[in-house]
């Protein structure tokens, strides 16, 4: 592949050129309530080219390989219809790496039919409990090899194994429909998956908890939220804000984002760390063949660092971080996250509900999403807390926040960090869901406006 | 090639079926107010599904000069697969539509640049600190299905769509406002969606104050599909099938105010879902969904139908790699006979809901919602007062489409979604 690609490089002319080429394998099994509504293998194959001439970008994505030339040519001359201001990418030394995986129990090893009667067994557990009345299961074991080759003889080739589970338990009583989620896997062989009936009984309880509930109360309140939450949160409320595509052209976010902002309590630091393995946002490369690395985004709240890709990095003049990803090879690679968490404090969980007096505990992931400057995010299950003890549960809660006032409530934090990937991940820009980790410690947060009747 | 894929398919199975989508597209994109990249993809993708020994296998494949692996994983999924509740249809003719504009395909890179920089340029006049960025793409597809019952079927597709974003970073006051237009045809929009923008950002100049509590509300066009992803869910069949949709056991009763009309139809002129088939094969056509209030139908495709022991109504969507779901086409609401304007001198003190944020989380299902208010304006004594934002509205959908006071008389899409303005009794505010 490497003599292929590098002998259509050379007859084309650019200020930059990539390709990008990938093989994908993927088998999944996606059950809806008892029926399986789809089992087995596909297979994908395609590249994308980016060309940069002067002033301007050309992406081009294609299956066929065997026409890689013209797409080449095209991409070219579709860059150069472009002038403007030079755009400029940080330098960044030639590299030769060939990764290849290492993972115990790789699924190519395990038959679709063992694969087959995991699931089968995990959801006749989603459907077991009294009141459920549906479920939805995806598993999903995905072979990427990666080829990456750029014009300044760079060659990376790297691959990767994700396997993922996903479970879903419906309870229904009458007009009250609830449903829980149970999200495993990252990248790794099929143990992730393995024995994990006990989750799925769980899932089931939880679903069927959720049909007592009763619903939230709009308002402002003092939230706790656990480690899952609480890495939403160092996502949707601040990680998006630290990805320099949103501001390295704008002077004015520039100012407002300013590198040494006190944007939280001094115990606060939210940190990007791609090479952490298992995780779903693990890389050694991202996708412009830059090694990844570790990024204080806030150190003891205060704005230390953000995330770039060559071309933000170079026009902002600061420090290269490898952070440019894409879904899959027809997409270009934009400014994204990995794994992104909130360092572990010194509270325990029993203290902050006993320091809260009144307020909410809320728990487990449904959904988040912010504008830049404001953030939701959706648990699954909510308990008043009343003279420092939890109380009854409620549901269908959704958080709001302003990311700049919200992160300075942060009351306390939690000695108790743990790290969530699944089956979903992230959007931007048209590309999702792109794999991340989230995590964090247990929070405390003042003023968080609950949306309710 | 399909031919021969298709009938070494047919070898070891009752019955076969070949989806393959081919596709070109051209996109110029702006970004801080400057052209920023020209993009363009080819793609190509086929899907192979099966029914052995009556249950279905499925497999797909980017690489379509490889076609033994793709029969031999089909094969080996309908090991596992569910049992077939239908056969594949034999060709029993298609819709006429329209759905392919030829001055799209001459349409060149350079017009769609300059469109795209003069609505940047239009916008930048008036409010020269906005930063803009925005999208103008062409596509064209190419969909052929074929099976062992006789059906063959090719179609060409082009759709063609305009999206511009203006943003402005202003300490405690960030500002976003997203506009465009998607359609078949060709048509220069650069004019009137600068126009929305600026409508829109006039709007926010001022700011507005709401305490919390129940007030009137109108959702502007774009921003009705949030209070509509319920219903969709709730007419699927597949929802219905597993027995979770709250509109099980309605058909024939009033499930929302009854002036609301509401219809699923591929068939409607140049819109971005409009197909002479569906998925499998099946002739497009309108199927009404409420009628005067009242819930008519739900959508199927084959197997769910098969499942329901009723007929497919032509919902089979799909792309190539997936097996084919029910999901609506063109969802159309019908427009009503009250002007915008109208509907805010009615009200004393309200809002006007036009982007959220934190839609599709929670319990979209039982229609509940509550998202924060990224554009919305505050009205009082009949006059739009400024923006409203730090706060989050939330109610039930079902609830709210119960309680309708006046539908828009100005229709428009919104992805594959047509609606007026719709104007609410009451949704609760939180903040």
């Amino acid at each position: 592949m490497k003599s292929f690609l590098n002998s259509c490089l050379e007859r084309v002319k650019a200020d930059y050129l990539e390709i990008r080429y990938e093989e994908v394998k993927v088998v999944g099994i996606h059950y809806v309530g008892k029926e399986l509504e789809a089992i087995g293998e596909s297979y994908g194959k395609g590249g994308g080219i980016r060309a940069k001439s002067r002033g301007g970008w050309s992406f081009v994505s294609f299956n066929d390989l065997s026409k890689l030339k013209d797409y080449l040519e095209l991409a070219t001359k579709e860059a150069h219809l472009i002038k403007g201001e030079e755009i400029k990418l940080a330098s960044l030394p030639a590299r030769n790496e060939v990764i290849s995986v290492e993972v115990e129990l790789d699924p190519a090893d395990i038959s679709l039919e063992e694969k087959y009667l995991l699931c089968n067994r995990y959801n006749k557990i989603l459907l077991s409990g009294k009141e459920i009345q549906t479920s939805a299961l995806r598993y999903a074991d995905i072979h990427t090899t990666k080829y990456f080759i750029n014009s300044e003889g760079t060659y990376i080739e790297q691959e990767r194994i994700d396997t993922v589970l996903g479970m879903r338990a419906i309870a229904r009583r009458g007009d009250n429909i609830q449903s829980a989620h149970m999200g495993i896997g990252g990248v790794g062989g099929y143990g992730l998956v393995k024995e994990k009936a006990e989750q799925a009984e769980e899932t089931v309880k939880r679903a069927q908890g959720l049909l007592d509930a009763e619903p939230a109360k709009g308002g402002k309140y003092t939230i706790i939220v656990d480690p899952e939450l609480s890495g939403v949160f160092a996502h949707e409320a601040f990680g998006h804000l630290s990805e320099a595509d949103f501001l390295y052209e704008d002077k004015r976010l520039q100012k407002i984002m300013v590198l040494g902002r006190v944007f939280g309590p001094p115990g606060l630091n939210i940190i990007d760390e791609p090479r952490i393995k298992g995780e779903g946002g693990y890389y050694l490369y991202d996708d412009e063949g830059v090694p990844s690395q570790k990024t204080y985004l806030i150190k003891e709240g205060r704005l230390s660092g953000r995330l770039h890709s060559r071309e933000t990095s170079a026009k902002m003049g600061e420090e290269i971080t490898g952070n440019a990803r894409a879904i899959s090879y027809d997409y270009p690679p934009i400014v994204r996250m990995s794994n992104t968490y909130i360092a572990a404090g010194d509270k325990s969980f029993e203290e902050m509900i006993e320091g809260v007096g009144e307020g909410i505990y809320v728990k487990g992931f449904h959904g988040g999403q912010t504008n830049l400057e404001m953030f939701t995010f959706a648990p699954e299950e909510g308990y008043l807390i009343k003279k420092g003890r939890l109380h009854h549960q409620i549901r269908d809660l959704n958080l709001s926040g302003n990311i700049f006032n919200t992160l300075a409530s942060i009351e306390a934090i939690g000695n108790d960090l743990v790290l969530f990937t699944g089956p979903g991940g992230c959007g931007k820009g048209g590309q999702s869901p792109l794999p991340v980790s989230t995590g964090g410690p247990h929070l405390e947060i003042r003023d968080v406006v609950v949306g309710g009747k | 090639m399909m031919k021969e894929i298709l009938e070494m398919a047919a070898a070891s199975a009752e019955e076969a079926e070949l989806y393959r989508v081919r596709s070109e597209s051209s996109e110029v994109i702006f970004e801080a107010n400057r052209l920023k990249s020209i993009d363009s993809s080819f793609e190509e993708g086929i899907g192979l599904r099966i029914i052995k020994q009556g249950k279905i296998g499925f497999s797909s494949f980017t690489d379509l000069s490889q076609p033994r692996p793709l029969v031999k994983a089909a094969s080996d999924s309908a090991q596992f697969g569910q049992k077939a509740h239908f056969h594949l249809p034999s060709a029993d003719g298609t819709s006429s539509v329209e759905c392919y504009d030829d001055s799209l395909i001459s349409l060149s890179l350079e017009q769609m640049v300059r469109e795209g920089r003069k609505a940047i340029d239009l916008i930048l006049k008036e409010a020269p600190f906005l930063h803009c960025e925005g999208e103008v793409a062409k596509i064209e597809a190419e969909i052929s299905i074929l099976n062992t019952n006789g059906l063959s079927h090719s179609y060409k597709k082009t759709s063609y769509t305009f999206s511009l974003g203006a943003f402005l970073a202003e300490e405690g006051n960030f500002l976003g406002i997203g506009e465009g237009e998607a359609s078949v045809k060709y048509h220069d929009w650069s004019s009137s969606v600068a126009q929305r923008i600026l409508e829109a950002f006039r709007l926010t100049r001022k700011k507005g104050s709401i305490s919390p509590g129940r007030y009137p509300v109108v959702f502007t066009s774009k921003a009705v599909p949030l209070l509509l992803q319920s219903l969709k869910q709730g007419i699927n069949g597949k929802v219905l099938q597993k027995k979770i949709s709250p509109l099980l056991g309605k058909i024939g009763k009033p499930v929302v105010s009854s002036f609301i009309d509401v219809f699923d139809d591929a068939l409607f002129p140049f819109a971005l879902a409009t197909s002479p088939v569906d998925g499998e094969g099946i002739p497009s056509r309108r199927t009404p969904i409420i009628e005067e209030g009242v819930l008519k139908n739900f959508i199927y495709d084959l197997q769910t139908a098969g499942l329901m022991g009723t007929e497919s109504t032509s919902n089979g969507a799909r792309g190539y790699g997936s097996l084919p779901s029910p999901a609506t086409s063109n969802f159309i609401v019908k427009e009503g006979k009250v002007p915008l304007q109208e509907m805010v001198k009615d009200i004393k003190e309200g809002i006007i809901v036009d982007q959220v944020i934190g839609s599709g989380q929670g319990n979209v299902l039982m229609g509940e919602f509550s998202v924060n208010l990224d554009l919305g304006y505050k009205v009082e004594n009949g006059k739009i007062k400024g923006r409203v934002k730090d706060v989050m509205v939330s109610g039930n959908s079902y609830t709210m489409l119960n309680n309708v006071l006046a539908l828009g008389s100005e229709s428009r899409f919104v992805g594959t979604t047509r609606t007026p303005p719709i104007y609410f009794k009451e949704i609760n505010v939180a903040g």
